[in-house]
């Protein structure tokens, strides 16, 4: 099929997707509290899978573990200590670089 | 962490007044660490439109109206694998699916925008400036200058992901294969989640979101990704529940607030 079509579905979808919260939950008080606490953690729980899957999959198989792995902990010590996204940013990328300059992958 | 300026009066500039910039103007600074990394991956996204040899002028739309870097890689894999349109555009939804979650968040912190700001704020959505706008939101407790703020971090991201976007089409693959420029992803969320990060419900979600994430790792569509938020929004939500109710049989108050305050900040 058209790639047009497929973007312009996808993007209907997508868009109806970041709408129906902010349009449906209009009342907090009546969202039950345990779903309540549950919507605090969506960043933690969002990020956090995000992050995992990147780091220890690669296209669905275990990546082996190298220059991804250690730079994340990098900037995850970074942004721990320094509690900034800018260091931890550019602590992990120059991590990285140097891993893979080193002859890691 | 920047603090807020005091209000800023002076006349409008562009027809916006001028506390209304430096609201966003914080915004901005709150995500401009994570622009070039948002810039990087649409670089590599039209790279690799360029590569599959995809009508340049629907790459660089998707970046525009899909607005969702991840997803979008999917849904061009989909179609280089020739498979079905059906397959790659549910693909797509699928992987953006969290976004409901980011929405019913996002709910009651942007209740009192009037309806247009909600309609651009929700499509201008992006992992990073919806934990932003989460994390920000009880130092803007006024509505009008909380979405000034959100605009000015959720705008300039997508921006630069459909400008790099664009020049990643023009050039091609500019950026080595070697440089593995797949690892900005990670790298961009962690520093946007770690440093926010305080409570221990929040870890507990992150390493059982993670965990499951692992354990799931055979599901079709990246379905591993959305079972483990799920998972990982359950125990934090439990780990809450339980840390509260022991705090309460000792009578202590160190838990926070009560349960009905609105409990803004991640």
């Amino acid at each position: 099929m058209n790639p047009w079509l497929i973007f312009i579905f996808a993007a209907i979808g997508t868009y109806l997707i970041r709408l129906s919260g902010v349009l449906l939950l209009r009342d907090e008080e009546r969202i039950p509290l345990p779903v309540r606490r549950a919507l605090r953690m969506v960043g933690p729980a969002a990020m956090g899978a995000i992050i995992v899957s990147a780091l220890f999959l690669d296209h669905g198989e275990w990546r082996a573990f190298g220059a991804w792995h250690l730079a994340a902990l990098v900037a995850v010590g970074v942004a721990i200590w320094k509690r900034s996204a800018g260091w931890s940013m550019l602590a992990g990328a120059l991590a990285f670089a140097a891993l893979l300059a080193a002859g890691m992958s | 962490m920047t603090e807020l300026s005091p209000a800023t009066p002076g006349r409008a500039v562009l027809g916006i007044g001028r506390q209304q910039w430096a609201d966003a103007w914080v915004g901005l600074k709150a995500i401009s660490p994570l622009l070039i990394g948002s810039a990087a991956f649409g670089l590599a996204f039209g790279a690799l439109i360029n590569v599959a040899g995809i009508n340049p002028w629907a790459g660089a739309s998707a970046s525009v109206i899909v607005a969702a870097g991840a997803s979008q890689i999917a849904m061009v894999e989909a179609m280089r694998a020739n498979a079905p349109a059906i397959i790659a555009i549910l693909t797509g939804i699928l992987i953006n699916a969290r976004f409901a979650l980011y929405s019913a968040a996002l709910a009651p912190i942007w209740a009192q925008f009037p309806m247009r700001w909600k309609l651009v704020l929700s499509y201008l959505m992006t992992d990073q400036s919806a934990v932003t706008s989460l994390q920000w939101a009880d130092r803007y407790p006024d509505p009008v200058r909380r979405r000034w703020f959100t605009l000015g971090a959720a705008f300039p991201f997508v921006g630069v992901w459909v400008v790099g976007t664009v020049v990643g089409i023009l050039l091609g693959p500019v950026i080595p294969a070697e440089w593995q420029i797949g690892f900005i992803v990670p790298l961009m969320f962690i520093a946007v989640l770690v440093p926010g990060l305080k409570r221990p419900a929040e870890l507990v979600t992150l390493m059982v979101a993670g965990a499951v994430v692992l354990a799931a790792k055979g599901l079709p569509f990246g379905l591993n990704i959305l079972v483990g938020i799920i998972a990982g929004l359950i125990a934090g939500a439990t780990w809450e529940t339980v840390a509260d109710s022991r705090a309460g049989r000792n009578g202590s108050v160190e838990s926070g607030k009560p349960d009905d305050t609105p409990d803004v900040a991640l």
